[in-house]
């Protein structure tokens, strides 16, 4: 009997051990929507404190997801707050942390409770399907900063299939003209101490790349402190893997359409996964793991690990975004490591090639910032948008705050001290600091004043000086001036130009995109088994064996060549 | 006073013993609404499964398509491939787990020095405390090639020349999760035998030592009988939870060169359910997962009930 009845205690206790462990999860895989529920918490009582907002001088605050990486700003952000007190409003931002875009979103949709402002990234078309997004042209008419931000023309580019516009894309809105000296986007990364070491040679093929990087770990096997150096590094962390993957249309001399190649003449739409190029980049990336001078643990780095492996200043070069590792680029200016910053060379595969890394902002019409449903204030959040693109306001998020972060000569052209430069990269003070609402619509290229650049690092004057000196002599010695120099000047952009904002927004529900779920998983899996093999030719047979059983590459690239045709059409206006 | 376990006494409930269990009945009423409020009421979204889900258009108005989504489901080599993953792993899982878990409670009961055997009791079972993120974090540390405990003993025994890279091998990948499963769950996992063994009556050792017992005697003829309804009980309980295999440690530990092996269940939902919007995917997946775990329940307690032991219903 008590045997008994000790078993029954010891299994309530277990149950409701294991019912806690339930919760446990359960809260963990709802983060996003705690957030979210918290988020229309707050949009609420905001909202109800709304009413006053003009005569008592209260602030209302926002909420925003945004579905990328990005660092989260301290509450009692200095130039937050004098925003703020400006125009009566601030925004708490939250990012994607430890999850894919579509996850996030996902997640989202699936609790139905968003935060005021979300920026959906890749997820943005579920959002609009998903009925998650208010229609913006049914408020913009007294916000003329928003209803202005694009010509008529590129707004119908913007308007969904039912007529209304749910998002405004916040890039690619250039002012004036294009200042360029930042190449924020893909390409080889090279650092300057190995070109330097090198004589600053003149790099212009894959098999040239690895090259200086093969001489120059074999005479510098390690850094001064004595760690190891890495020849190259290769990000596979799930929808990263683009580090590994996207290279071979870069190394023919194509754009960034990210989803395929795109024939200049017959506009058919390519698929770059198996042509020789990517046979021959893969080849060389096999023969460079087995040399060693690839990480021999590339491929099971997750994004932080990754991060902390650039940031060490131990890894000469490897293929990114910019913007995807300008964190560990920060963080080695910050040690003093300058000579281990990077710069891009636009490496093809064979000599006479073109190549075309850097492409002119373009605007992605299928994603950027939407106010959500749960938005309880829809024209205060109106305003806020509106108030953002205000000059004034504009020069605070860009620049900061005149005499703490950044001076003015007599000119009237902004520059910095020392000490505001050293500042400017460091993610403490610009978390404590710094608010550039950097997901919100904002403009490029030049400040409204018409004299400044929009920020301090498309300033040509400030750009300069805030580089590291081993930069400036890099630049110097292949007679360039910034880093978009390094590559050749961008083209005029296609009219289908990028493709990846059409293939961002496929389903499983059609064959192709069921095709590209297919397509990434088996590229996720083979190709990093195709570098590391000893046998590369059966390696790469295997890899097209599964890729063609598996992927219906055929509706893919239809669908792809077919939207083209539209876009092409949408430009002739027809 | 009735015993609700047995079934042999079993009986009509009378007006009385209500009244007599009434406290009872009163401090169980939250804990039944509470199951009725967040594992049944949700059973609903079940209907799902049988739509193309559209969240714009919402449960009621959606698109009815019958057994698509599972057609789909069992059509997808993908998905046969994470069920077999799920299923490997959650059996491994339970082996370790068990044989671990009574391993350690049988050596901690055996333990003389009280203190000692406190420090180790709550050493051990700390980690359980640990979130996945960090532990593998630790995972990662230890299998590193760069200076991780594992290669670097191993280089230095010179059992291998040089740092093998563990978590780019997909034959590995199951054991090292099962492993890492048994570092941080095997504290926690022998409370519950430790309380069973403290439970059992001294006089029966005494009496055993009497009749010339040493200590693995105890141990074979009165620890382990004496934890065998436990066991049991606790057995049929996990057998439901093998396909609940886990998912961050999979998700964390995971990369593109074992992604065959180191997707579960809960990862495909996650990726075609929630990823690709495809919640009806998701859905039905989930109920497949639910179905066979309760027909797994039903099995293992009808086995036990057969061999004479313990059991749940």
């Amino acid at each position: 009997m008590k045997k008994f009845k000790s078993i029954a205690a010891l299994s309530v206790a277990f149950l409701m051990m294991a019912g806690m462990a339930g919760c446990g999860n359960t809260a963990g895989g709802n983060g996003g929507d705690e957030t979210a529920a918290n988020a229309g918490g707050d949009a609420g009582t905001s909202a109800a404190a709304g009413g006053e907002t003009s005569s008592s001088g209260e602030i209302k605050e926002f909420t925003a997801f945004f579905a990328v990486p990005g660092n989260e700003l301290n509450s009692d952000n200095r130039v937050q707050q004098v925003i703020a007190e400006k125009i009566g409003a601030k925004c708490k931002e939250t990012w994607l942390t430890g999850q894919t875009a579509e996850e996030a979103i996902g997640v989202m949709i699936a609790g139905g409770e968003y935060t005021d402002f979300i920026v959906g990234s890749s997820g943005s078309t579920t959002l609009i399907d998903a009925g998650a997004l208010i229609p913006i042209d049914q408020y913009w008419d007294n916000y003329p900063n928003v209803k202005n931000f694009y010509s008529d023309a590129e707004w119908n580019q913007i308007r969904n299939a039912d007529g209304h516009i749910y998002i405004i894309p916040q890039f690619g809105n250039v002012y004036m003209y294009d200042t360029g000296t930042i190449h924020n986007d893909e390409a080889f990364w090279i650092q300057t101490r190995v070109l330097e070491w090198a004589g600053y040679p003149k790099i212009e093929t894959l098999d040239e790349y690895f090259d200086v990087i093969e001489r120059y770990i074999e005479a510098n096997p390690t850094m001064e402190d004595g760690t190891p150096n890495i020849g190259y590094e290769i990000l596979t962390d799930d929808w990263r893997y683009f580090c590994l993957e996207n290279a071979p249309f870069f190394l023919d001399g194509y754009p960034n359409d990210g989803c395929c190649i795109v024939d200049e003449t017959t506009h058919q739409a390519i698929d770059y996964n198996t042509t020789p190029t990517a046979k021959r980049y893969f080849q060389k990336l096999n023969e460079e793991y087995k040399k060693g001078i690839i990480d021999p643990e590339t491929f099971t780095l997750n994004y932080d690990q990754y991060i902390a492996k650039l940031s060490s200043g131990r890894v000469c070069g490897m293929v990114d975004q910019h913007w995807n590792f300008q964190d560990a680029e920060n963080a080695i200016k910050q040690q003093g490591l300058d000579n281990c910053t990077y710069v891009p060379v636009g490496v093809v595969i064979d000599k006479g090639i073109e190549e075309r890394y850097h492409s002119e902002s373009a605007l992605d019409a299928t994603g950027g910032i939407g106010i959500t449903v749960s938005c309880d204030d829809v024209e205060g959040a109106m305003k806020f948008l509106n108030d953002l693109l205000d000059p004034e306001i504009l020069t605070l998020r860009n620049w900061g705050q005149e005499g703490i972060d950044y001076l003015v000569d007599e000119n009237g052209l902004f520059y910095r001290n020392e000490e505001m430069r050293k500042n400017a990269v460091d993610q403490s003070y610009i978390n404590a600091n710094m608010c550039p609402y950097s997901y919100f619509p904002n403009y490029e290229g030049m400040n409204h004043d018409g004299i400044n650049a929009c920020n301090a690092n498309n300033q040509p004057s400030e750009f300069f000086e805030a580089l590291p000196e081993p930069v400036k002599k890099c630049f110097e010695a292949y007679g360039v001036q910034t880093y978009t120099q390094m590559l050749n000047p961008s083209r005029e952009n296609s009219p289908w130009f990028p493709m990846w904002s059409y293939s961002n927004a496929f389903t499983t529900e059609t064959p192709w995109g069921l095709a590209k779920v297919n397509m990434d998983e088996v590229k996720h899996e083979y190709l990093p088994k195709v570098v590391i093999s000893d046998d590369f030719e059966s390696a790469w047979d295997e890899y097209l064996k599964v890729y063609n059983e598996r992927c219906d590459t055929e509706a893919y690239l239809n669908a792809l060549t077919e939207e083209v045709q539209r876009r092409i059409d949408v430009a002739q206006g027809s | 006073m009735g015993n609700p376990f047995n079934a042999e006494k079993k009986q009509g409930i009378s007006l009385k013993q209500i009244k007599n269990q009434k406290v009872l009945i009163l401090l169980s009423i939250p804990f039944i609404i509470y199951v009725i409020i967040f594992c049944y009421v949700p059973l609903g979204g079940w209907i799902m499964a049988f739509q193309n889900f559209k969240p714009k258009l919402g449960l009621l108005h959606s698109q009815f398509v019958g057994l698509d989504k599972f057609k789909f489901l069992f059509s997808n080599d993908q998905f046969l491939k994470v069920i077999r993953n799920t299923l490997a792993m959650g059996v491994i899982n339970l082996v370790l787990g068990t044989v671990t878990a009574i391993l350690f409670a049988i050596l901690l009961s055996e333990f003389r020095f009280i203190k000692g055997k406190k420090l180790v009791q709550t050493i051990s079972y700390l980690p359980h405390f640990l979130s996945w993120v960090i532990v593998t974090g630790i995972v990662f540390d230890v299998l590193s090639t760069e200076n991780g405990i594992v290669n670097e003993l191993l280089v230095n025994l010179h059992i291998i020349d040089k740092p093998f890279n563990f978590l780019a091998d997909p034959k590995l990948f199951w054991w090292i999760v099962g492993f890492a499963n048994v570092w941080k769950e095997t504290g926690w996992n022998s409370i519950i035998y430790l309380a069973a063994i403290t439970s059992i009556s001294p006089d029966l050792y005494e009496a055993a030592s009497i009749d010339g017992a040493g200590r693995l005697a105890k141990i074979w003829h009165i620890t382990l009988p004496g934890i065998k309804p436990t066991f049991f009980i606790l057995l049929i309980m996990n057998i439901g939870n093998v396909l609940n295999a886990g998912f961050e440690v999979q998700y964390l530990l995971g990369n593109g060169l074992v992604q065959s092996v180191s997707q579960t269940i809960d990862i495909y939902v996650l990726k075609y359910g929630i990823s690709q919007a495809d919640y009806s995917l998701g859905t039905a997946a989930g109920i497949f997962k639910s179905v066979v775990s309760l027909i797994l329940i039903v099995i293992a307690n009808q086995l036990a009930k057969k061999m004479g032991e313990e059991h749940l219903f």
